[in-house]
């Protein structure tokens, strides 16, 4: 395994800290580094306390490491609450400032190797200082960042602030680097340069969390109209896409309420327009009725629902795949529309892309299942190696002599998916109903029209080829591990950690969850002699799930737990474990 | 056009208004006889006549449109001179009812015919062009024959006598 | 579609026949809609009706142009979300009292203050009819002709005129089902006005609210239309309900919405550029600006 280094920069009250970890994260990607930043908050609106945490290596990772090298505390203002989101390695390094007060006990219990920094009064040395420079001098040094990208980060950022900022800047960091100088660096992991200088094709690496990737992928796939109803964590989809849409002729409107938002982009999709909203738990429940409708009505939209910790209110800023049973099976009726799932941060991009397709190619909604994890960790990655896909419809091709009502808008082809007309469109006028109703669209109560329109709409979505998106598959061996979304990157960790240490296991991590790609799956399956299903809830939605369509191995195990804690390599790894003993005890 | 713009202002005009209310007549007449279909109320058959008729009296005055040579004024929806909400020989939608009987269906289209007669003959009788006064005259004279016609048809259909109040198959719940 | 051809009221209509009872409201608001399309020489591939739930609702199917019968309350949203999309089109959306005022209430106070360009016509009945005449938003409080409220509702009744005028509607209007050429002539203002016009349209329920059968003595034209809000609020306060016409019609440039901006057009380039946004490159570009 390759080192990689976690630190976590903590504080309060507008020390500061996510600032100083953003920038920490600028400059990594500047010197060619990989990393990630998640970010942890209290519940205040503003000038609660904040952590952000960051891993950074010299490959791409996406998954939280098991605990923390370094962790860097401004003060300790509520460290209880964040204590158990902050594990702290075996001879884990903390920098406190002394005139904070003394170690908090939950700390003060996970290591003895604390350096007092009293980066307050250094930062009150330097005019126009700040304590939050001070940290971010110091934290850069230890994790052996050069400082001319730190430097060049932090001048750019400044410079608007005027000259007289940066130079306070440069100074707090010098004093950071200083007092980093003291400090022994034993026992930290030491990684070296990610890249010589003077290498360029680092700066074409991407720098963006899960919400703009969503974003984006949505928007080169072909989606130009959105509405928007703000809800944690989905709503930087939401604000990404304002700003970006007009520049593409596209448009965004912020509805009253998510009844409306889908609404809306029903009417968009009905008028030929490829549309998105993004939501969260409690808004996709408020949608539910009208995905319904846009099943019967075979409209073509996307919902990106970013999960968080639920039912209700939940934990709107914490990580929870919760929301897979309502995407697969909450709405009424026999309604097949499509699941899909980011397998990674970078990944959704084309992830939403594919969604994008898949909704216009198959007339049906698509859920998109991001999560809080994704959706607001922001990673350096490297760009997509290709060209999203882009939507395409198949569109009615008016005869000339079409006589008013010949159009049959819902006719049962082969595959199932009728070309579509939209307004505008002469010789196509039909009326898109929620009703059952006859090819044509007229609502009918006649058995033969309602067991043929449900008939069409499971075919389309049966006969389709989802090529090799639907899921990523990776390793040999006779131990399995299925996953998905966001659970996939620390598990692809834990499958790498087994192979080093001489177990091997075969990774399934789907991207495609409904329709579930059985064939698929029992292919990538065979020879697999046990299995673990992880995941990130309380239940096990996924393997509930696989249960009712998959032949799955004997033995499959269970493997799951809820939010608001990241799940993280280690415990995946013993799971892995606790699956080849089975096999053990089996045989 | 004003409200206080004169159907008979021309002969141009009031064949336009002519042909309108022939044709809405007829349209009345296919949509009233569409519903009792729905209904399988025998009733449609009397109203697609009384369709039929109207579309007769418009290929008259269409007739006379074409003999005068001139287009006549293609004029919107609101923009006619009707002394009612609708054109006159539009029978009245809202007196409709799904087990009405033939003596009903014809009190209904007699008095379209006579509201058709009495506007031609209000036309007459207000405008100052001779040629419209006396092509109003005949048309009214025309609508005060189907009238008649009509009363003859409705003394051979009494009012139903053992029509019960109540409906036997009351509304039903849909959506 | 040959513009050249005179399109006329009956070539607007489906060959789907209403579901309605006959004597309802309802084919009077279509005989009016035709009319206005055919008056307006509307090409019926560049119209759609957009509905919800209710007898009213049934409406779209039953015309030639682009149709959408969606679900309870949300016709408004599909309609916006269409009109704001296709700004191209003439975009109607049509409902009931119930559908527009109760289930749907919430959209129809946003859908007056966005001021997208549409036309909301209301059926207005008072009544629930494809559940079976229950109590709707705008039924007086002591009517008490449904078994689901035998002594009334107790609740005062829905006032869509003065709502629509306080949520900030730029065009308010009343008509008559039973004076479709009227009616008419109002749909054809409210679909030229550049905003979102409402129309309230009294719509008899023969079946449920026999007692409507009167509306035809008790409405008269009265509205004189009025620029001015103010004057808008104080002439309501006289309102019976009955009175018909065009209330209020706010100037255009005070009702220009903030989403009636044509689109740039598609720029591929621009995705392009939008990509170059997450590269790390920018992290140290002289121009960039954050906060």
């Amino acid at each position: 395994m390759q080192p990689s280094f976690s630190l976590a920069l903590t504080g309060s009250g507008g020390a500061g800290v996510m600032t100083a970890g953003q920038l920490l994260l600028d400059a990594a990607a500047l010197a060619g580094r990989y990393g990630l930043m998640a970010r942890s908050f209290g519940p205040q609106i503003r000038g609660g306390e904040a952590a952000a945490l960051l891993r950074l290596a010299n490959r791409p990772v996406e998954s939280p490491d098991d605990a923390y090298d370094l962790l860097v505390a401004l003060d300790w203002g509520n460290i209880e609450r964040f204590a158990d989101e902050l594990p702290l390695a075996h001879g884990a390094m903390v920098v406190a400032d002394p005139g904070q007060g003394e170690i908090p006990a939950v700390i003060a219990a996970q290591t003895r190797r604390i350096i007092q920094v009293p980066m307050t009064a250094l930062a009150r040395d330097i005019p126009g200082g700040r304590p939050n420079m001070v940290a971010l001098g110091l934290t850069a040094s230890l994790a052996g960042l050069p400082d001319a990208a730190m430097e060049t980060r932090v001048r750019q950022v400044l410079a608007r602030h005027g000259t007289d900022s940066v130079t306070a800047a440069m100074a707090c960091l010098a004093a950071g680097r200083a007092a980093a100088a003291d400090c022994a660096r034993d026992g930290l992991p030491a990684f070296g340069d990610a890249s010589p200088p003077g290498v360029a094709a680092h700066l074409d690496r991407w720098v963006l969390n899960g919400n703009e990737a969503t974003g984006f992928g949505a928007l080169a796939a072909g989606v130009r109209f959105c509405a928007a109803y703000p809800i944690t964590p989905a709503t930087e989809i939401l604000e990404w896409l304002a700003g970006r849409l007009p520049r593409v002729g596209g448009r965004l409107v912020q509805a009253e309420d998510e009844l409306a938002s889908i609404g809306m982009c029903i009417g968009a999709a009905y008028g030929g327009v490829p549309a998105l909203t993004a939501t969260a738990g409690p808004g996709l429940s408020l949608m539910i009725e009208s995905l319904g409708l846009a099943v019967a009505a075979e409209i073509p939209l996307v919902v990106a629902n970013v999960m968080r910790g639920g039912p209700s209110t939940g934990i709107p800023t914490k990580s929870e795949q919760t929301d897979l049973n309502i995407a697969v099976y909450g709405l009424h009726g026999e309604a097949p529309h499509v699941v899909v799932a980011p397998i990674g941060i970078a990944d959704c991009a084309p992830t939403s892309a594919w969604a994008v397709t898949l909704a216009e190619a198959l007339q049906t909604p698509v859920i998109l299942l991001s999560d809080q994890a994704l959706g607001q960790t922001r990673t350096i990655a490297d760009p997509p190696a290709a060209a999203l896909p882009a939507a395409a419809r198949r569109w009615h091709s008016p005869g000339a002599a079409d006589a008013p009502g010949v159009y049959q808008r819902y006719a049962r082809t082969a595959d199932g998916v009728s070309p579509m007309s939209c307004p505008g469109m002469p010789g196509g006028q039909y009326t898109a109903d929620g009703l059952t109703h006859t090819d044509a669209g007229i609502p009918s109560t006649r058995a033969e029209d309602h067991v043929g329109q449900l008939d069409k709409r499971r075919r389309k979505l049966e006969h389709h080829d989802y090529g090799g998106r639907w899921g990523e598959v990776s390793g040999t061996g006779e131990l399995a591990v299925i996953t998905w979304g966001s659970a996939s990157p620390p598990v692809r960790e834990a499958c790498e950690r087994a192979a080093a240490a001489g177990l091997q296991v075969r990774l399934i991590a789907l991207r495609l969850l409904s329709p579930l790609p059985v064939v698929q799956l029992e292919a990538a399956l065979a020879g697999v002699q046990a299995c673990v299903v992880v995941e990130h809830n309380h239940s096990g939605q996924l393997y509930r799930h696989l249960r009712a369509w998959v032949e799955l191995p004997r033995p499959t195990l269970a493997w799951h737990r809820p939010g608001p804690l990241p799940l993280r390599p280690g415990e995946i790894l013993d799971a892995l474990h606790h699956l080849q003993r089975q096999l053990e005890v089996a045989a | 056009m004003s409200p206080e713009a004169h159907a008979g202002a021309s002969v141009a005009l009031f064949l336009a208004h002519a042909v309108t209310l022939e044709e809405e007549a007829a349209e009345r007449y296919d949509e009233l006889a569409d519903t009792m279909a729905v209904h399988h109320n025998e009733v449609a058959a009397l109203f697609r006549r009384m369709a039929g008729y109207s579309r007769l009296h418009r290929d008259e005055a269409l007739g006379r449109a074409a003999a005068e040579g001139d287009a006549l004024p293609a004029l919107r929806p609101w923009e006619f001179a009707w002394p009612s909400p609708e054109s006159p020989e539009s029978a009245a939608l809202e007196y409709t009812h799904y087990l009405m009987d033939a003596h009903q269906a014809l009190t209904l289209a007699l008095a379209a015919e006579r509201q058709a007669q009495a506007f031609y003959q209000q036309v007459a009788d207000t405008t100052a062009d001779s040629r419209v006064r006396a092509l109003a005259g005949e048309f009214a004279e025309e609508e005060a024959e189907h009238a008649r016609l009509l009363e003859d048809w409705l003394a051979r259909h009494p009012p139903t006598p053992a029509q019960p109040k109540d409906d036997l198959d009351p509304p039903v719940a849909v959506d | 579609m040959n513009t050249a051809v005179v399109i006329r009221p009956k070539d607007y209509k489906s060959a789907t026949k209403p579901v309605w009872c006959p004597g309802c409201g309802d084919f009077g608001v279509l005989n009016a809609l035709t009319k206005t399309l055919a008056g307006l020489a509307l090409a019926p591939a560049q119209v759609a009706v957009v509905s919800g739930i209710g007898c009213s609702s049934r409406l779209p199917a039953y015309t030639s142009v682009y149709g959408f019968h969606g679900v309870h309350g949300r016709a408004l949203p599909v309609a916006t979300g269409l009109a704001v999309a296709r700004p191209d089109l003439t975009v109607i959306a049509t409902g009931g009292d119930g559908d527009g005022f109760s289930i749907g209430g919430n959209h129809f106070l946003h859908a007056c203050r966005r001021n997208v360009n549409l036309t909301y016509l209301v059926m207005d009945n008072a009544v629930y009819g494809m559940t079976k005449g229950q109590a709707s938003p705008t039924s007086a409080a002591d009517w008490a002709g449904s078994k689901l409220t035998p002594d009334g509702t107790g609740i005062a009744a829905f006032r869509p005129l003065e709502i629509a005028l306080s949520a900030g509607a730029g065009f308010i209007a009343r008509g008559f089902s039973g004076d479709p050429n009227a009616l008419a002539g109002l749909l054809a203002e409210a679909i030229e006005y550049p905003g979102f016009a409402f129309l309230q349209v009294l719509s008899p329920c023969i079946t449920y609210r026999p007692e409507q059968m009167e509306y035809k003595a008790l409405v008269a034209a009265g509205f004189e239309p009025l620029a001015d809000r103010n004057a808008a609020f104080r002439r309501l306060l006289t309102d019976d309900g009955f009175t018909t016409g065009l209330l209020y019609r706010a100037p255009v440039a005070a009702g220009g919405s903030a989403l009636a901006t044509a689109a740039t057009p598609d720029d591929t380039a621009s995705l392009a550029g939008i990509a170059r946004e997450f590269t790390a490159a920018r992290l140290h570009a002289a121009n960039e600006h954050e906060s």
